[in-house]
């Protein structure tokens, strides 16, 4: 399944402003499980997990995250881009310790993901990539972040 | 005698299937028999017996029996070839 149809517009949120990486969890799941994307457990377990093992990443210039939870919580499968206008505070992955100002948040919403190793690598080159990261950064509307993913398909 | 390697991160699901996938071909490319099991960390601790080696995505939420890498470079692409090292280092033994 090519990378672009785990878009979901309503599931892109560009430029907005949340006070805490709560603030996003809640915006996500208000979106997702009015649609019937998740479960209603899918906020506490996605905070739960996120407490327990945060996804903060620190690349050498910017930070992302990427928080997911057990597979169980979702339905139907879906990619959450949000770009925030103030950075939020994210742990990071193999460092508790440590928090990290993050601007870009994939939201991974992936209940077979054992067989979807092309399309965690593709993610995972996304995280890696600055150039794409600044991209997803500066979109404007769900169309440049559908252009942007289906880009990288064919890349 | 063939080793076995526990790939784990926190839901057992997401970093983890990457990092098996870069473990399976670091050891293929350097000829080492080895099982590599992907699993959650949460499950690490009652499957440590019998394996060699963990290396995880996540924090180890606490110490265990045998030797233990943060694999966090397989997923930021940062450093990766030191851990590939480490890991052949681990399984020379």
């Amino acid at each position: 399944m090519p990378l672009a149809q785990f878009l979901k517009d309503e599931l892109i949120k560009l430029d907005v402003s949340c006070d805490s990486r709560y603030d996003v969890f809640d915006l996500m799941y208000e979106e997702a499980f009015k649609r019937g994307y998740v479960s209603e457990s899918f906020l506490p377990k996605i905070k739960e997990r996120e407490e327990t093992f945060p996804t903060g990443l620190n690349l050498d210039k910017y930070s992302i995250a990427i928080p997911h939870t057990d597979p169980e919580c979702v339905f139907e499968q879906f990619i959450g881009v949000i770009t925030l206008k103030e950075p939020v505070l994210f742990q990071l992955m193999d460092d508790k310790s440590k928090e990290v100002e993050v601007k870009v948040i994939l939201m991974l919403g992936l209940n077979e993901p054992h067989s979807q190793l092309a399309i965690l690598q593709k993610i995972m080159q996304i995280v890696q990539d600055e150039e794409t990261y600044e991209k997803i950064l500066a979109a404007k509307n769900c169309k440049e972040i559908h252009q942007l993913f289906n880009k990288l398909e064919t890349a | 005698m063939k080793k076995t390697i526990l790939v784990a991160c926190g839901a057992g699901i997401a970093t983890s299937t990457v990092v098996c996938n870069r473990v399976e071909n670091l050891l293929k490319d350097n000829g080492i028999q080895a099982e590599v099991v992907q699993c959650k960390i949460s499950e690490v601790a009652s499957r440590q017996d019998g394996a060699d080696l963990i290396v995880s995505t996540t924090i180890l939420p606490t110490t265990y029996q045998i030797p233990a890498e943060i694999a966090t470079a397989y997923i930021t692409g940062i450093g990766m070839d030191k851990l590939d090292q480490k890991i052949l280092d681990h399984l020379k033994n």
